[in-house]
């Protein structure tokens, strides 16, 4: 891929190119064949698809061009459109890797640590995120997993919860406190940490939905060597803030193709199915109305979306224009998966697994609306993100609040 | 659109404001600080005295009308008549006309019914008039309601079905016999909307103004610029309203703190927010699609009047509660653009109406 790109031609000429590869290498009947397989053969799927991405220049588009990555925005969005378009498998395992590891070794990494492991996530290197504890969720700041120093480096000592995919990570992204004297902003340090150190035990957490993605993590007297410091010592808050964002707005335009494109299409044939009488949903008025609005408000996401990537690339992004895409995606995700479960009746109760590698909007709609909680706790709550839009998006007063 | 565009359309909208913002809707400017503005004249061809303009920038004018209240023909005239007329086969007449509105010396009205009839219409697939063959001539006859600017106007466009089954337009002056127009006042008083009743009028061959390209097609774009027309008023409110309310929460103070410091405060103003952010994008779209001709138009534009008409009259109304008590007084005026988001809703086709529309594509 060399040369010029941008004009309306080359991106058809781009896009004709995606459609073609799409056909050829997007496993046929890869939802029937995941759903219900065991966790090795998930693994084992997700981490052949992901070299597939790449042999294709495809998997981790955003990255710069000297780390494998450097495809121009307006290519990376016909990418993710046609990935959503053809019904592709998600990235989940390798998510963390490439969105949130990526961008934090890229902002605030050393070049040593850029070396060792940019090219080893290329080679399938997973990483989990160990930021949220049980005491610290919304409160992020009030985590309480603690790292001594000693010798050349640090022991570290607490329990981190919702670490998502950590029973298969290499790496681990780990926030813990420096500096227990500081106000608690100031006294976090950012790590990165190796899974294989002895003292650290994984236990996976049953979710709503049965499955156990999401994963505890027992840290007892973990060593974490010197060089394993991203950034300064106690400046590990300000790190995460600024790596946490970095990729919203690409991933948020991926998952918003997906809700609308295959998402909606499955939200339509399940309301063109007949019922016992002949029926179907869609003839009814009401069903109709409800349709026509979910697809009017994923028009209004998608391109929100894609605003969101394109100010994000001019470096002219609004203070709360992520926090608005993703509270809007995550109550229309819970809204569309919900009414799916109801246009289809008790049948939705009868699935019982949905394709692993699926996205939140699977077509198994009383799992998916179960799922939707994943988006309005996670990430920062619905609640933490309107806050967010009050306070810097509309510049209302902060609440007063105790213990800084 | 182009970096460039959104450019000149934001001074383009910083002028708009200026003249229309502090007026409120009780000192609007009057229409001939409008037509000095040149807005009657943005879509009227350059050769006609115009500026050659597209809908866009039209739309522009429509929301910071809509942000300000402001009580003016501009729909009647503007959107609806220079629309009309440039759907129309040019001649001297219709030209003529459309260099009158442009300088300022016409101000038509089209007799297209905001209320569009049986539920389910969202745009009318035919003219409220007929016109029928009578030993007197031509003769008119119909009614449409909820007519934008039609009491005050100085010339009438009434929208005929021909004898042979076409839609055409009729060009009248509002005092030709047999054609009545009534106003009616409504709970929404910044705008003016009359009823137009012809019965029998008697038409010459020559006020006949035939559509270019088909007729039909051409009819139902009138009604999507109306709506669209309404999406935008709304969306320029809503902004409006939530602006208002934003500057009266970080201000009003109870239990000690402002109240938008209090999260159900703050978190409802989050959701207009959203809400308003949704619309806009929609409008945009819309918009963009109805100014480049697209024939597919009327899915954005569905979209977008159903959206923004809904999510205006939910803003205006929660801004209506978060002002508490001097919301309700009159003298706060948060009801009249309550009122008029809630017209707005109703005109050109409800949120249902064009809802039904995008639904009979998954048929």
């Amino acid at each position: 891929m060399t040369g010029v790109r941008g004009t309306a031609h080359d991106l058809a000429e781009f896009r004709a190119e995606v459609r073609g590869w799409c056909r050829e290498h997007i496993p046929a009947d890869w939802r029937r064949a995941q759903t219900g397989v065991p966790e090795e053969e998930f693994v084992a799927f997700q981490k052949e698809w992901f070299q597939e991405l790449r042999r294709a220049g495809f998997a981790v588009p955003h990255w710069p061009r000297e780390w494998g990555g450097g495809m121009p925005v307006a290519e990376q969005i016909i990418l993710y459109q046609e990935l959503a378009a053809h019904d592709a498998p998600r990235l989940v395992l390798a998510f963390v890797a490439i969105h949130h590891a990526a961008a934090t070794l890229l902002a605030a990494g050393t070049d040593e640590q850029r070396r060792r492991h940019l090219p080893a996530i290329l080679d399938g290197e997973i990483w989990a995120q160990g930021f949220s504890e049980p005491g610290a969720g919304s409160d992020l700041a009030a985590l309480s997993t603690t790292a001594r120093r000693q010798d050349d480096g640090y022991v570290v000592n607490g329990q981190k919860v919702w670490a998502s995919g950590a029973a298969h990570a290499d790496w681990c992204l780990l926030l813990a406190r420096t500096d227990p004297g500081a106000p608690k902003r100031r006294g976090i340090s950012y790590f990165l940490l190796d899974m294989s150190t002895p003292g650290i035990d994984v236990r996976p957490i049953r979710q709503a939905t049965g499955e156990s993605h999401f994963c505890e993590i027992f840290l007892d007297d973990v060593v974490i060597p010197r060089t394993c410091l991203v950034g300064r010592e106690n400046d590990g808050w300000r790190v995460a803030q600024e790596t946490l964002g970095a990729e919203r707005g690409m991933t948020m335009l991926e998952l918003a193709e997906r809700l609308g494109n295959a998402g909606f299409r499955w939200l339509l044939e399940t309301c063109a199915r007949p019922g016992p009488g002949g029926a179907r949903p869609v003839d009814d008025a009401l069903v109709a109305d409800r349709l026509a609005g979910f697809e009017t408000e994923l028009t209004a996401l998608r391109a929100l979306c894609r605003d969101l990537v394109e100010r994000h690339d001019a470096g002219t992004p609004g203070p709360a224009d992520a926090s608005v895409v993703k509270l809007f995606y995550s109550e229309l995700l819970q809204r569309m998966t919900g009414f799916g479960a109801e246009i289809a009746g008790p049948a939705a109760h009868a699935e019982l697994r949905k394709p692993l590698s699926s996205g939140w909007e699977s077509g198994a709609w009383a799992l998916d609306f179960i799922g939707s909680w994943e988006w309005t706790i996670p990430g920062g709550t619905s609640e933490i993100q309107r806050t967010i839009i009050g306070e810097r998006g509309l510049g209302l007063p902060r609440e007063p609040r105790g213990g800084r | 659109m182009s970096p460039d565009l959104s450019d000149l359309h934001g001074e383009f909208r910083a002028v708009a404001r200026d003249l229309l913002g502090g007026a409120g809707p009780d000192r609007a400017p009057g229409w001939k600080a409008i037509t000095g503005s040149g807005w009657p004249g943005l879509e009227v061809p350059e050769a006609l005295g115009g500026s050659g303009a597209t809908f866009a920038e039209v739309a522009v004018v429509l929301e910071e009308m809509g942000r300000a209240a402001a009580s003016t023909p501009y729909v009647g005239a503007a959107v609806l008549g220079v629309g009309a007329l440039n759907l129309l086969e040019p001649g001297p007449d219709r030209d003529g006309l459309l260099r009158a509105i442009a300088s300022g010396a016409a101000r038509p009205a089209v007799a297209l019914a905001g209320d569009t009839g049986d539920p389910g219409t969202a745009v009318a697939a035919e003219p409220p008039f007929r016109l029928e063959r009578s030993p007197r001539g031509l003769v008119l006859r119909g009614d449409a309601a909820f007519v934008p600017d039609a009491a005050g106007a100085d010339r009438l466009l009434l929208p005929a079905l021909a004898p042979g089954g076409e839609p055409v337009m009729v060009d009248a002056g509002p005092d030709l016999a047999g054609i009545r127009v009534t106003a009616q006042p409504l709970l929404d008083d910044t705008r003016a909307f009359g009823r137009v009743t012809a019965e029998g009028a008697v038409v010459a061959e020559g006020s006949l103004r035939r559509f270019t390209g088909d007729p039909a097609a051409a009819f139902r774009h009138l009604g999507d610029r109306a709506a669209m027309a309404v999406a935008c008023d709304g969306l320029g409110l809503s902004e409006a309203m939530l602006d208002a309310t934003v500057a009266y929460a970080g201000v009003r103070e109870q239990f000690g703190r402002p109240i938008g410091s209090f999260q159900a405060v703050k978190h409802a103003c989050a959701d207009m927010l959203v809400r308003v952010t949704v619309a806009r994008r929609l409008v945009e779209a819309a918009v963009r699609a109805l100014a480049a001709g697209d024939p597919d138009c009327w899915v954005a534009v569905s979209m977008a009047k159903s959206y923004a008409c809904e999510a205006a009259v939910d803003v205006a109304g929660k801004a209506m509660q978060l002002h508490g008590g001097m919301g309700y007084t009159w003298e706060s005026g948060v009801h009249v653009h309550l009122k008029r988001a809630m017209l707005d809703r109703s005109l050109f086709g409800s949120p249902a109406d064009h809802r039904r529309r995008v639904a009979h594509r998954y048929r």
